[in-house]
């Protein structure tokens, strides 16, 4: 072997003792200030969601370091702790929605928030003691107002007009946009749901595993509407000033889902958990999540949202099921769905 | 001869032991639903037969169509010879297994797509769309691990054939086709294997739940449901399944007889077939081409400075090049363990055993590394701080993963050196290592380097486990490259997936050339 080939390997080692070390000296630089471990899904924790920020503002006033750990999503979220059970590293566990918290709840893992919601932006009261809202928002289906014309009005209109708008939708049992959809068209058809999934089967371009590749190929002009939130126009405004894409607004009203923190009983640090869930509702972290995570902020006036936010679509109703309908009936609505889109 | 080298057995010992323990493990985690009968109702049910008949359909279609075409590809390439951008084509052609799934979505309907190049319009969504995403992963992989085989072909077989004035059709018949016997059902199953895993591709691709596979009702089973031993009894039905499909093609395995001429360098032109080849290799890297060229051109529209001055990026490339490096060396360490028992066992005729344990190397393959990944979680988290031991993890899993790889590409090449030099070795009684230094290591070098590298690839393309464990400050650039599309962020996106692209077409090129040394005698 040449001496240039030994200096690669020589390299290329240091590199990686380089990367093993900066690992390790992060994981124990373990200063005198206590530690709140906060589980959320990754793409909060990303360079691009609301982590960051919310770390350098809540380490500003707390004296502790926050450390969030990004998983997959809500539900992987939720299945870790399941896994962990008592031995959970978690303080506090942030990003399931209301289609889980029955689920989660029926787990024990979690304790009381004591906390009140102050400025609420909520369609509706908050009484769920154990879990404590952070933001929300609506599914709808996006479009672009310059291919598409004259989208329905209506969610009967996009199921019954036979020459409608082609869609894209994600898989209720992989996404969470996919389950607010199903759980939509439920709440609006009831027991004629799956009469309704087989018309819009025939639009339906294809059903994605998750938001990103629905979106992805929307955006490519693969159909014309993709199922998404109310509030993406809001990115496409702010972040790239392009007006061109707008959500179709639904007269019987639109599925909303609210993000939701909870305080997991087993930490031994419940009063700075709940120090973190009263600055959850703090206008500090209140103002970071619209241009991060691209939802309503849960506690935060409409009047100070970001310019972007001002026009969109507000729907008139907030449709939802409690979420012990949901934990009763997800399996088997799921299990219908996947009856009538498999024919 | 002296006894067979035993190293093999220990590391299927250890391969049991990480998959079997995790496996374990799960079962004991009982699921939410203690209603029995509604699992009996679901092992019963029509829509579990459904999606057992799918996954096998789809998945021998498109491993049929792959194999099919990839022999026609690399038949040509091989009787071509020389050609100007040969090496950089077949560089090209490791590509397609390194593109995150989601990418090669984006790249296939950039072209296909009703506003693509060759729009296909709705019809695009459905079996078409999964064959087509599915040839454009698995035939170029297809065509790298078959090259060799017409390179192993003595080149007085070709003389002979000449002489004997066989046509193209007989020469096929008597020399090739006699010649690929050995590679050819390993080399299918491991195509089938990968695509009866895919996922994202035909969930996205296959317009709905209509294309469901096993391997997302494990997933489903696995996260949704949150009920582990369902989903074990579902991996399990898996790797069942991966069985009788290996039982199967193995039936038409058969190892050539003891061969002690020297194989040819080059290539016998078949000048009669120039045209036709010349046609073949360039709709092939027309095909493997155009959706790896939609997706550089979306990344020259998209933010590249910001991209690429973001020290975070450069961060996650040397966490992936991490990644991607350990776990190729742990996978061909282990697969030239296994690889020197298995081959030990051919030379003393024992066959049947050979192939027995090179399949048991790679069938784990089919256990999804999510269920792995899971059980491991469960049996660690007690006694360890799992977040400091994710990388550690995700190196083992994908080191296992790529076992299949190494014992496709180094397999074929170390038995013929061992039946080749086994005796000459013996007379001259050479000690192992000197054996290792002036033999193998000089004839094998080329295929080492040729399967760490696909491993290298693969697992830097992975997104791997490390979502399942929880991320810390640094991500692997496919995680990146996620949250960067669930921000929105998608211009961004496809220029990281680029990035990604040439990182890895790099260190491909690289650990070739460091592994493979300088002969420019091309696989």
């Amino acid at each position: 072997m040449s001496i240039i080939h030994k200096q690669n390997y020589k390299k290329a080692y240091q590199l990686f003792a380089a990367v093993l070390l900066s690992g390790l000296v992060s994981t124990t630089s373990i200063a005198a200030k206590p530690t709140l471990t906060v589980y959320t899904y990754d793409s909060f924790t990303s360079d691009w969601g609301p982590g960051p920020k919310v770390k350098q503002a809540f380490e500003e006033t707390c004296d502790c370091n926050l450390s969030l750990v990004g998983l997959e999503d809500g539900v992987s979220l939720l299945n870790r702790l399941k896994l962990e059970g008592k031995n959970t590293k978690a303080d506090v566990v942030l990003g399931i929605d209301t289609n889980l918290t029955a689920d989660a709840r029926a787990s024990g893992l979690f304790s009381m928030h004591g906390q009140t919601l102050q400025n609420s932006a909520l369609p509706q009261a908050w009484n769920d003691d154990t879990f404590f809202p952070y933001d929300y928002g609506y599914f709808a289906f996006v479009y672009n107002t310059e291919l598409l014309k004259n989208p329905p009005t209506s969610l009967k209109e996009l199921v019954e007009d036979a020459n409608g708008p082609t869609i894209l939708i994600q898989d209720p049992r992989t996404s969470t946009p996919g389950l607010g959809l199903l759980l939509w068209v439920k709440k609006v058809y009831g027991d004629k749901a799956d009469e309704a999934w087989e018309k819009l089967s025939k639009r339906i371009v294809t059903v994605s595993k998750g938001w990103s590749e629905a979106y992805g190929l929307f955006l490519k002009g693969e159909a014309d509407m993709v199922l998404s939130y109310t509030t993406s126009p809001a990115y496409h405004i702010i972040a790239e000033d392009d007006k061109r894409f707008a959500a179709a607004e639904f007269s019987e009203g639109h599925y909303q889902q609210t993000e939701v923190a909870g305080l997991v009983a087993a930490s031994q640090q419940q009063d700075l958990g709940k120090k973190f869930l009263a600055f959850m509702q703090g206008e500090k972290f209140q103002n970071i999540i619209p241009t991060t995570n691209w939802m309503y902020p849960a506690a935060l006036a409409r009047t100070s949202l970001p310019d972007g936010f001002n026009d969109l679509v507000e729907p008139s109703t907030a449709l939802i099921f409690s979420d012990g309908e949901i934990a009763d009936n997800r399996k088997k609505w799921v299990a219908e769905w996947l009856e009538v889109m498999s024919k | 001869m002296s006894l067979p080298n035993r190293s093999g057995y220990w590391i299927l010992a250890i391969i049991a032991l990480a998959v079997l323990a995790p496996l374990l493990s799960l079962l004991t985690q009982s699921g939410l639903s203690t209603d029995d009968s509604a699992g009996l109702e679901f092992w019963q049910s029509n829509y579990l037969r459904r999606i057992l008949f799918f996954s096998l359909w789809q998945a021998l279609l498109s491993a049929g169509i792959s194999i099919g075409l990839a022999l026609l590809v690399a038949r040509a390439l091989a009787h071509h010879g020389v050609f100007p951008f040969r090496g950089l084509l077949l560089k090209l052609f490791g590509l397609p297994l390194v593109v995150p799934s989601i990418v090669a979505v984006m790249g296939v309907v950039s072209i296909y797509g009703s506003n693509g190049w060759i729009p296909l319009g709705r019809s695009l969504y459905g079996l078409n769309g999964i064959l087509l995403a599915h040839v454009f992963f698995n035939m170029p992989l297809a065509v790298r691990l078959l090259l060799p085989v017409w390179q192993s072909i003595p080149t007085h077989h070709w003389q002979m054939s000449e002489q004997l004035g066989l046509n193209r059709w007989q020469q096929w018949r008597h020399l090739e086709w006699q010649a690929l016997r050995e590679s050819l059902p390993g080399i299918s199953l491991l195509i089938f294997m990968l695509c009866l895993t895919s996922f994202a591709v035909v969930l996205t691709l296959g317009g709905g739940p209509k294309s469901t596979t096993l391997e997302v009702a494990i997933y489903q089973s696995l996260r949704f449901d949150f009920d582990p031993p369902q989903a074990v009894a579902l991996a399990l039905l898996q790797l069942g399944l991966c069985l009788l499909v290996a039982w199967a093609s193995s039936l038409f395995h058969k190892l050539p007889d003891v061969e002690i001429s020297l194989p040819n360098v080059q290539m016998t032109t078949v000048a009669a077939g120039r045209h036709i080849n010349t046609v073949i290799i360039s709709v092939a890297a027309i095909f493997v081409g155009m959706p790896l060229v939609a997706m550089i051109i979306d990344a020259l529209n998209g933010p590249i400075l910001t991209v690429l001055s973001k020290p975070e990026l450069w961060l996650s490339a040397s966490l992936t090049l991490l990644i991607g490096v350990s776990a190729s060396a742990l996978s061909v360490l282990a697969g030239w363990l296994l690889l020197s028992t298995s081959t030990d066992y051919a030379m003393l005729g024992q066959r049947r055993k050979a192939s027995m344990i090179e399949m048991l190397g790679s069938i784990v393959y089919v256990v999804p590394p999510l269920v792995i990944g899971t059980g491991l979680f469960i049996l660690m988290a007690p006694h360890l701080n799992v977040f400091e031991w994710a990388i550690p993890v995700v190196i083992l899993i994908n080191a296992m993963m790529g076992l299949p790889f190494v014992i496709r590409t180094l397999g074929p090449a170390m038995r013929q050196s061992k039946m080749r030099y086994q005796q000459l070795c013996e007379s001259l009684a050479l000690t192992k290592w000197q054996r290792f230094k002036i033999v193998d290591w000089p004839l094998l070098r080329k295929s080492v380097a040729l399967s760490t590298a696909l491993v290298a690839a693969m697992a830097m393309g992975d997104l791997g486990v490390i979502a399942l464990f929880g991320t810390p400050e640094i991500t692997t650039l496919p995680l990146m490259l996620y949250h960067q599309l669930s921000a929105y962020l998608i211009p961004n996106a496809a220029v990281t997936a680029v990035f990604l692209l040439g990182f890895c077409l790099l260190v491909f090129w690289l650990l070739e050339k460091l592994i493979g040394g300088k002969t420019n005698v091309e696989h």
